[in-house]
Parts: C-alpha cells; structure tokens; sequence
C-alpha cells in the first residue's frame, strides 16, 4: 500500500526557533514582520533592484545615453544604412546596432523606458484614485449608489479591454473630449485608465463590504465617528496592503499595455521611442534585422518580469500563505 | 462528470464547430507550389517575340482597388485593371509612355486652327461584354463623361474637362447633359472648348472618363448613391471581371480578390493589343509584402502588385536578377514648403533649406538607390520637356539646388541664412513647423528624415502622423490647417503633357482655400502663373521649352523640394514575361504573358 | 431553470444594448474631429460628406441619432458603410470571423490543457527542478509581450524565413486548405496567444491544488489506500480547478483582445486584423463594427457557456 511521498505536498512551515529565541518571542508588528519575509526572498529583492535600475535609468537618460557616448536617440545617420536601406547590425560604437533611419538602438531602449515607465506609473496612479474612490463610495454606502455605479463596472468588465482601448485610441486620435484629450501620450494614459478602473473598483469595493462589518468599525461608530472618520482612520489603513499587493500588479500590466496599443499605432508620439512601437517598426525587417525586434522586446520583459516578481513576492510578504 | 471536464468539453465541441464551418469555409486563391529559385536572365520591357498565348496570372496585392468605376477610379493600382477590360479614346503602348495611339478612337484628335474645337472619331465594331452587348457609340462617351460630374459618382479631376462649354463647376445631383459635348453621329464626337486649349485638352483623353458607359445600362445604377455601376461596369477591353446575366460582377469579392477572363465580345481585329492572357486573379487582401514578395519570385506565373520591401528588392537586384522590372513613374515626390507660414514666408530661408536637405537620405527612406534617381529639377525623366529641362543634371546656375547638392551642402546653406538674417549660419528663430506624415511606411519614413534635416538646420518640428489618406484630405489640402511641410508629397502625371506636371501644383490662381487643395505651397507668383498662361497656349518645341523655362522659374521660387524621381519596380515568378504600362507605371495585362 | 435561462438572456441583452451605447459614445460623441468626415474616406468632397451627415443623422439631436444608430444595428444588422473600402462593414467583418473563432477558440482549448497540466505537474513536483522551470517558464510567458514572442516564434521556427524550419510562417493560414492544415498553421499562433493565459492557469492551479491537498479530505483519501495518482487527479483536482475554471468566461474576452495582436503578427485574415488595418487607415466605421462583434462575441460566448453549465450543474442556479 503505497502511501505517497507526503513530502512533496504537504507543507510544514519550519519555524525557525532560533534567531527568535535569542531575543524572546518578542511580538513584532505587522511591517516588520512584512519586511523580514521579503528580506528572506531573494529572488524579489534582486527583481526590486532590478526596477531600481530600469526607474533610473528612465530618469537619467539623457546622463546615461552621454556618459556611453552614444548619439541622441533621434538622430538619424542615413551613412549606417547600405544601398537599399537597410540598417546596419550590432557593432561597436552601436552595441545594439541602428534601426531604419540610423538610430541607435541602444539610446532608443534607454529612452523607451521613459514613455513605458511614465505612462505605466500615471495611468496606474489615475486608477488607484478612481478606483479606491469608486470603490470605498460603493462599498460603504451601498444602497442605490452602489448598486448603478456596481452595474457600470459590471458592464465596463464584460467589455474586451484591448478592443475597446483600440476603438477609443482610434476614435480620439485627432483628441477627444473637446481637446481636452490631446492627442499622443495623453490619449493612452486616458484609454488605460478608462478601460481599467472598474477592476480596482471592483476589488476594493469587496474589501470594504467585508470590512465595515468588522467590530472596530462597529465600536468607532458607537463611540460617534461620523462616516468621514471611519472610511479614513478606520477602514482606508486596512485597505492599503491590497491597494499596494494590486497596484503592483497593475504596474507590469500597463506596461504591457501600453506597449500594445503602440505596437497598434495608438497613441503615438513620433518624437519619443517606444518599446512597442519600435517593435512594431521591426516587423516588416525582422528576419533580416533582428537586432531592433529583440532589443526592445527584451527591455519589456526584462522590465515587466522584475515587476511581477516583485509583485509576487510582496504579496507572499503581506499574505503569506502555507503552501509555498 | 465534473463541471470542469464538462466546461471542456463544451469549449472543445464549439472549437470543432468552428473549425470545421472555417476550413470548409475557406476560399482563399490557389498558391504557387514550386519553390525553383531563379538565377539571371533579363527581361525587357515590351513582349519578347514570340510570346505564348494563354495561362492564367495570379497576382498578390496588399490593398483592394480603389473603383472599377472607369468614372470614380483615380488611382493607378485601380487603374491596372481598369485598362485591361475597358477602352478610353487614347491610350499608351508599352514602348511609348509620352505619345499616345488611338483605342477606342480611330486616328488622332483633329484640334481645330483656333484650338477651340476638338473632333474624335470613334472606331467601329468594338462591342460591350455581355450582358450588354451592343455596339460603342459616341453617345456613351458623351454619357460617360456627364455622369463623371454627378454626386453619384463623383469624378476626381474635374480640372482637366472643366474647360468643356457647358461643363458643370460644381458636383450636379444627377446626370447633367453638356452642351459643349456633341455627337453629330454615332461614331463621333466633338468637344467645344472655353479657351484655345485644345494641345492640353486632347492629351487628357488617355484618361479614364473617355470610358463608354451605355446610358440605358447604367442609369438606374447611376440614380444610388453612391452609384452602383462600380459593381456592374459594362466592359469593352480584351478581359473582363467575371459577371452574372444581370451584370453583377461576381467576380469582384471586395478586399478579397478580382477574378478577369476573356471577354468573349472582345474582336482583337478593332485593339493593337494582344492578349496573351486567358485569365488573370488577383487576391487583395496579401498584407505582407514580405511574404507575398516571396511567393512570388519564388512560384509560378505570379506577379505582385507594386513595389517589393526593401530587403526583397535587394535580393532581387544583388542575387536573383531576371525577376524584376523597373518602369519609372512619370511623377515626383517632393516636401512643399507652405510659403505663407513662418519662416518659409522668407524665400532665403526656402533656398537654404534646399540647400542643406540630404535628398539621398530622403531616398533611402524610400529604398535607395534602386527605387529612383534623385531630383534636380521638377519634369520627371522620359517625360515630354525632361531634356529641355537639363535633363538629370538640372539647372548649373542655381547654386542652392543641383546635382552636386544631393547629400545636402550646410555651407551653402549657411550663405542663405545669413542672407535672411541668421548670423550664425543657421535657423535662430523660434517659430515651430507643423508637419503631418504618414502613419505607415515608407511615408512615415521619409516624414521621419524631412523632420531630421530639419532640425539639423535649427527648426523646431512638430510631426504628426496620421493615417496615409488623410495626410492630404485633412491636412496638406487644407491651408486653414496651416501646415509648414507636408511630411512627404507625391504628383504623378495624368497624362503625357507638361502642363499637368507642373500646373495643378503650382499654380497660384488654382489655389483652393478650403480644401482639396494641391498646391500646397501655397506658391503665388504672378510671373510664373502669368508665364504658364501663356504656355497653355503654344505647341511643339516651343512648349516644351516654355514648361522647362517654367520649371526653373518653380525652382528659383524655393516652393518645394523635390526629391526623387522614383521608379516603380514590378517582381513576378521566373516563367512571366512581365510587360509594364508606362502611364500608370503598373503592370499592363495585355501584354504580359506566361513563357 | 426557465426563470435562470430568462434572466441571463435579459441580462445579456442588456449588455448588448449597453454596449452599443458605449460604442456610440466613443465613436460619436467623444471625438473632436467630425463623425461624417472621419468616415468620408479619401479625397471626400463636400457633397458626399454632406451625403454621410444625412445617412448617418448627424443633423438630428443626439438622443435621436442613437435611436437611428440601435435600430440600424439591431433590424439591419446594418454596421454602415466603409468608405475608404467602398464596402458593407458587415460584409468585411463577417468574412473573417470564422477565421478569429478558429484562432480563439483553439487557442482557449491549447491554454486550458497546457494550464491545466502544468499546474498540476508543478504541484505534485513541488520544489523539484521541474516545478522551478516550469513556474519559471509561467512567469516568463506573463510578462512578455503576446506580439514580440510571436516574431522571435517566426524568427526562430518560421519553415520559410526562420531558423530552424518547423512551422508555417506569417501568412500560412491563408494558403492552408483543409482542417489539417489549417490546425497545422495555427500551432505557432495558438501557442504563443495561449501562453500567457496557461502561465497564468498553471500557477492560479498549483496554488489551488497545493491548498487543497491539505484538506482533510485529501489525507483520508490517502489513508484508505488510494493510489497518489487517483488522489491527486480525482480529488484534489476536482476542487481546485473550480475558481481556475469560473474566470474562463471572463477570459475569453481578454482572449479576443490578444487576437487582434496575434492576427497581425502571424498575417492571418480576421477580425482582428481587419482592426488593425482600420486602425492605420483611420477607418472609424470598421473599428466601430469591429468593436461592437467582438464585444457582443464575448458576451454571447459566455451567455451560451452559462446556460449549458445550467444545465450540467444544478447547484448554478442562483
């Protein structure tokens, strides 16, 4: 009678005795035992500093393209590309060769990460104020509030996001709104965050249902908290571990989405290089020019795959689960 | 069983449905199955004799046709196919893209003494495909020509007939006659015209409006709008788009394919042309150049549409030779410079900046060298008035725009600044060009190096992509947009003469305020409007050498830098013998045969 | 179960409606530029934009437009006209919509049976090298982008173009004839469209399936003797797959979004290239109609898939 190898599924979380002992069982408060376990993965701690890197190298750019002596990202060099056009691979004064016009591709990554990184982080703010707004609202009042505003986001979750994103990217191209959606970066920013906010709405909304039943919102009322104190001394603290745990993974997924709807031609802007659009520029050389189709590819997974790691293990810090 | 597994199944039955209602469903053409690589060989222009009869042409094509209607099409693409099943009254031999023959016309216009009057006679014994039928008369060129003006159907160079007495200026509701049109007989026509213009008037007779059209057929298709004669057009070259007893072309599946056959109505004793062909298609729909280029050289009998990326055409011209045709364009592709927007308002700043462009780089844009001679001068190569223009060398004595320039000469662009004001050599000023591309290639490269060039001489530009049609419908055809550069112009000619190479672009008195205006620098010198009114009016030697005379004037102005005289090139499978037409630049099915 | 059947029918009619009206918003009332010219095609003249104002009733007040627009699309089926094209947008949609089920369909089964498999590979292999790479693997397909593995699949593995020649390349599908064939020229597509979805599912799956095998249930059916296999699949899967599978619905609609970028790069004729040609060419009635099938596909789709469980799962029937 076999009994299975009950190693391999059952989970008994070493308690390390210690390095606690020495000190006592002192109790700990829930940040630092939050940075202790992140302290311990350290696959995460590498992906973090790899975010690091790539945030820096967003805002010093332009440090970063001089000190490796490259050119300006928009320069074009017409000398580097042969008879019919074509550019010329890696070398060593363009250590990721040129694309189509000459550009070095290099400064263009580099500076690519400025459009994905800015656009990511704004539309991921915008979301996280509309959505924890929606979702405290609904959640805390309920009543008819919450249950026209609750059909809304239903709707707009049954919607394909990429197809209505595209729809409203086309639509807006000449702007949107009146002019007050210029056309370019804003138009994307305002297509992700449009497409997006329900799904932070949603989860939060969720977590105040469960927490405005709890005792110590039920004690503050007693004691005559008007509503304003309790949404924001009671319940917002309370929210905040997963408005961060979603918001990080909200990050690598705008990126991606941004880099999407510029490898489509939406929201464009010709004066800034772009992960996805130089993607998109690659397709139609790619078999030739490879340098220009994996370069900006890599950048993106490079980037995203950091953020999702260290996404993955902040929640594991914040919500540690047995089965790990 | 287990909700999940159901799930499953559920989603996999449906998957199964589908798949098999796709793969049934599919209609896609047949494809080229051999895979012989070619290696040299060369290939002429006109048909190698003896040339074989029969075969069918497949071609691959990244974009439908715009009209089959010989009224509404105004694009060359629409026009390959439009000239191989329909007849105007002049048209271009393989061998000759400057001097027009007869088609549905008998012998060549008579032009009266006064210029005033132009008489056609027309041929007998052409006849319409079925289910027409009948004979050509000049009444359905007269037909052909009212219905070109209605809304219905809404005809794209109105310019060019307007000078017909009695000729409407403005779209009619309807089908309106015109006076100035008569048809003393069957087989005759006569045009009365407003002005001595009869040279220019009956060089425009190659183009698409002097297809017949027979009234009766057409009219109730003619009262929709937009008129849906574009799917039932009555047909009188040697092929055909396959249709129904009705008319109805079947074998149009839009933004799919075309499907050609012969015509059986067709009599080779009336046309010069020979027809090898028995059957032409085409898919519409072959996106990927790359992958349709290859299929292509790499099969049998296939042609593809236009011109081959890049890398294609390098492989074609390094390594594979024998599989490609150059025809050259009969056009320019220029960057206007909007003369009544600052800085361009300055005609030093215009010259420095023709100065200092690299209209190398902007060709290469393109596909380099192969893709086209650089300009030096307006009047396109093999076009009437090239030579008397200096022909590839241009003009010696304009020292800011020659052939020594073609890399962009900052010295040389640096005396013109200094002489509009800029010290240092180069543009100080903080005025900001607005400048609209294309969204797709190659118009948004070659938008990518004008910005480029640009800015090396000190501009601020702000580019704007947008999709390719709107580039001019929106944006460069509408002065109150008050664009600086048009990221990427092109004029092709409508017919063999100079004046329409030079005029509708040029001219300050055709300038349209509101839109669909094409001269979009926007140039207005009485001299050269005053100097091209006089030219209408001359013929022969005298008036190629009065357009030349004008194109130097054109340069002098700075309106516009012109910077390829660009080839069309044309790839096809080893065993075509490929024969292009010199008007449109595009394939001539006529001619091209299966070896 | 009439009453449910009634009520997710009502419900997605309402979807329905609310998605044309979302449609409407976007495509008539939020744009600066003007509705008739952006859909007037090339080289308009006044008159003919003149022409679409009136067909399309932009003279009238709003609320009447959107009335007009509704009853086009519901009695006519009528999606307007593609002026650049010169052709019915349903005539160009409905074309190619078999095309897109083919790809999205199979791409859902290829990530359910990838998913599903993995996660439970990496569950009873937890901690083990495989475990590692394949999670690895997973997060790896997460982040990268649907469109940039498609080009190095072909620049890799493209039988034309590509390094290694195994798969058809860019444009297979259309040349392909046959159900076979077809499949075949789908592997790479479906593969890479699937990937972020399986990754996704395998790890939503191991977790699951790792909780659940701590259930109490799990170590008495262990106890009496079952062989780990049996546990495993019957037991322990059984459960967790539950919330996995729920979010499949929902899915789909993401997958329809992927499809459009996954047609571009592999060249195959569907809706979703039909986007995204219309995008580049500004052909704003097309993407209309593109938007509304798509999101009525996947509303449909998960009506349909609701009512079968219905059937399958009395204990659904809320």
């Amino acid at each position: 009678m076999s009994t299975g190898t009950p190693e391999t599924l059952l989970e008994s979380e070493s308690i390390d005795l210690t390095d606690e002992s020495a000190a006592g069982i002192a109790a700990r408060s829930p940040l630092e035992l939050f940075w202790r376990r992140l302290r311990r993965d350290k696959v995460a701690l590498v992906s973090l500093g790899i975010v690091l890197f790539m945030v820096l190298m967003a805002i010093f750019a332009p440090l970063i393209v001089k000190v490796f002596g490259l050119p300006n990202p928009n320069t074009q060099n017409d000398d580097l590309l042969g008879d019919f056009g074509e550019p010329t691979g890696p070398s060593g004064a363009h250590p990721f060769g040129v694309d189509e016009r000459g550009r070095d591709v290099l400064a263009r990554v580099i500076y690519g990460s400025r459009v994905s990184l800015e656009v990511a982080f704004i539309a991921t703010a915008l979301i996280v104020i509309i959505g924890v707004t929606a979702g405290l609202v609904t959640g805390y009042y309920r009543g008819k509030v919450d249950t026209f505003i609750s059909r809304v986001m239903d709707l707009f979750l049954a919607f394909p996001v990429l197809v209505l994103a595209v729809g409203l990217g086309v639509a807006c191209a000449d702007g949107c709104l009146g002019g007050a959606i210029q056309p370019g970066l804003p138009v994307v920013i305002f297509v992700i965050t449009l497409t997006t906010w329900p799904y932070m709405a949603r989860i939060v909304r969720g977590q105040v249902l469960s927490l405005r039943e709890r005792e110590f919102v039920e004690a503050s009322r007693s004691l005559g908290a008007g509503d304003p104190r309790i949404i924001f001394r009671e319940i917002l603290p309370n929210l905040v571990a997963p408005i961060i745990v979603y918001a990080t993974v909200l990050i690598p997924q705008n990126i991606l989405y941004e880099a999407a709807l510029s490898f489509l031609g939406v929201g464009v802007d010709p004066s800034k290089p772009s992960w996805g659009a130089m993607i998109s520029d690659a397709t139609s050389i790619f078999q030739d020019a490879w340098w220009f189709m994996l370069f900006p590819g890599l950048a993106l997974l490079v980037t995203v795959l950091a953020f999702n790691i260290v996404g993955d293990g902040l929640q594991d810090a914040l919500n540690p689960r047995t089965s790990k | 069983m287990s909700r999940s597994f159901l799930r499953f199944l559920v989603v996999s039955m449906l998957a199964v449905l589908t798949f098999v209602v796709a793969a049934c469903g599919g209609n896609d053409n047949s494809s080229s199955s051999s895979t012989t690589k070619s290696s040299g060989g060369t290939t002429t222009n006109a048909a190698e004799a003896p040339a074989k009869k029969g075969g069918t042409f497949n071609m691959l094509a990244a974009s439908d046709v715009d009209f089959n209607d010989p009224g509404h099409t105004y694009y060359t693409w629409g026009m390959v196919f439009t000239f191989a099943t329909n007849r105007p009254l002049y048209s271009f031999k393989p061998d000759d893209g400057a001097n027009p023959v007869p088609d549905l016309a008998e012998a060549a216009p008579e032009i009266s003494a006064d210029k005033k009057t132009v008489t056609v006679k027309i041929r007998t014994g052409v006849k319409y495909a079925p289910p027409v039928n009948r004979d050509v008369t000049s009444k359905d060129v007269k037909y052909a020509m009212e219905r070109f003006f209605s809304v219905n159907v809404g005809g794209q160079y109105p310019g060019y007939f307007q000078p017909i007495v009695g000729s409407p200026a403005k779209p009619t509701k309807g089908v309106k006659p015109i006076s100035g049109i008569e048809t003393p007989d069957d087989q005759t026509i006569v045009f009365k015209l407003k002005q001595a213009t009869g040279v220019s008037f009956a060089a425009a007779l190659v183009m698409p409006i002097t297809v017949p059209v027979p009234e009766e057929y057409a009219k109730p298709f003619d009262a929709k709008s937009p008129s849906t004669y574009n799917t039932h057009v009555a047909f009188t070259g040697p092929y055909m788009i396959k249709n129904d007893s009705k008319g109805s072309l079947t074998g149009y599946k839009p933004g799919k394919s075309i499907a050609l056959v012969r015509n059986p109505n067709w009599d080779a004793k009336t046309d010069y042309r020979p027809a090898y062909l028995d059957a032409i298609n085409v898919r519409t729909n072959a996106t990927d150049a790359n992958v349709a280029a290859r299929q292509v050289i790499d099969g049998q009998s296939m042609g593809l549409d236009t011109n081959p990326p890049a890398n294609i055409l390098r492989d074609l011209v390094t390594k594979i030779k024998g599989q490609y045709l150059s025809v050259p364009s009969g056009g320019y592709r220029y960057f206007p410079m909007n003369t009544e927007v600052k800085p361009f308002d300055n005609i030093n700043v215009r010259r420095a900046v023709m100065a200092g462009f690299d209209r190398d780089a902007a060709r290469k844009a393109r596909g380099g060298k192969y893709v086209g001679d650089i300009a030096t001068h307006w009047l396109p190569p093999d076009f009437p008035g090239f030579k008397e223009a200096g022909g590839y060398d241009g003009f010696s004595d304009i020292d800011f725009f020659n052939k020594n320039n073609e890399k962009g000469d900052l010295a040389i662009a640096a005396k013109y600044f200094k002489a509009a004001g800029y010290a240092s050599g180069k543009y100080e000023g903080n005025d900001e060009i607005l400048m609209v591309g294309a969204n797709a290639d190659p118009g948004k490269a070659q938008a990518e190096v004008a910005q480029a060039q640009l800015e090396k001489m000190g501009f601020k530009v702000r580019l704007r992509l947008v999709p390719q049609d709107a580039v001019y419908t929106d944006w460069c055809q509408v002065p109150s947009k008050k664009v600086g550069m048009c990221g990427g112009a092109g004029w092709f000619k409508d017919f063999a003469d100079p004046q329409s190479m030079l005029e509708p672009t040029f001219k300050g008195s055709l300038i349209n305020r509101s839109s669909g205006n094409i001269n979009y620098s926007m140039l207005n010198d009485p001299k050269v409007d005053d100097a091209m009114n006089k030219a209408a009016l001359l013929e022969g030697d005298a008036r190629l050498q009065a357009w030349a005379d004008i194109d130097k004037m054109i340069v002098q102005d700075a309106a516009a830098i012109p910077f390829i005289w660009d080839k069309t090139t044309l790839a096809f499978s080893k065993n075509v013998n490929a024969v292009a037409n010199p008007y449109i630049a595009l394939w001539d099915l006529s001619y091209t045969s299966i070896k | 179960m009439a009453s449910y059947i009634a009520r997710r029918l009502l419900w997605t009619l309402l979807l329905l409606l609310v998605i044309t009206a979302v449609t409407f918003l976007i495509f008539y009332v939020l744009p600066t530029a003007d509705p008739a010219a952006q859909r007037a095609g090339r080289d308009p003249s006044p008159e003919l934009i003149t022409a679409i104002r009136h067909q399309l009733g932009l003279d009238k007040s709003l609320p009447a437009q959107y009335v007009d627009y509704t009853k086009n699309l519901f009695l006519h089926f009528d999606f307007g006209q593609s002026f650049i094209n010169n052709t019915s947008v349903r005539s160009l949609i409905f074309d190619r919509l078999p095309n897109t089920l083919f790809l999205v369909l199979g791409a859902a089964v290829v990530w359910f049976v990838i998913g599903v498999s993995i996660g439970i590979i990496s569950a009873v292999r937890r901690g083990s090298f495989w475990d590692r790479l394949l999670m690895g693997g997973a997060l790896v397909a997460i982040s990268a982008p649907v469109y940039w593995m498609g080009l190095v699949c072909l620049y890799l593995f493209s039988n034309d173009i590509g390094v290694w020649h195994i798969f058809p390349g860019s444009g297979a599908y259309q040349d392909a004839h046959g159900f076979f064939a077809k499949c075949w020229s789908l592997v790479m597509p479906w593969l890479v469209l699937s990937a972020a979805f399986a990754a996704i599912y395998a790890r939503l799956l191991r977790s699951n399936l790792l909780e659940t095998m701590n259930e109490d249930y799990i170590r008495t059916a262990r106890a009496k003797g079952l062989s780990e296999r049996r546990v495993v699949l019957r037991h322990g899967v059984r459960s967790a797959i539950t919330p996995v599978v729920t979010v499949l619905g929902l899915d789909i609609g993401i997958l329809m979004g992927g499809a459009i970028l996954t047609e571009t790069v592999f060249n195959i004729d569907g809706v979703g290239r039909l986007s995204f040609d219309a995008i580049q060419r500004g052909d704003l009635a097309t993407i209309q109609g593109t938007t509304i099938v798509l999101a009525a596909g996947v509303a449909i789709m998960s009506l349909v898939v609701d009512i079968l469980y219905a059937f399958l799962d009395p204990r659904v029937r809320y």
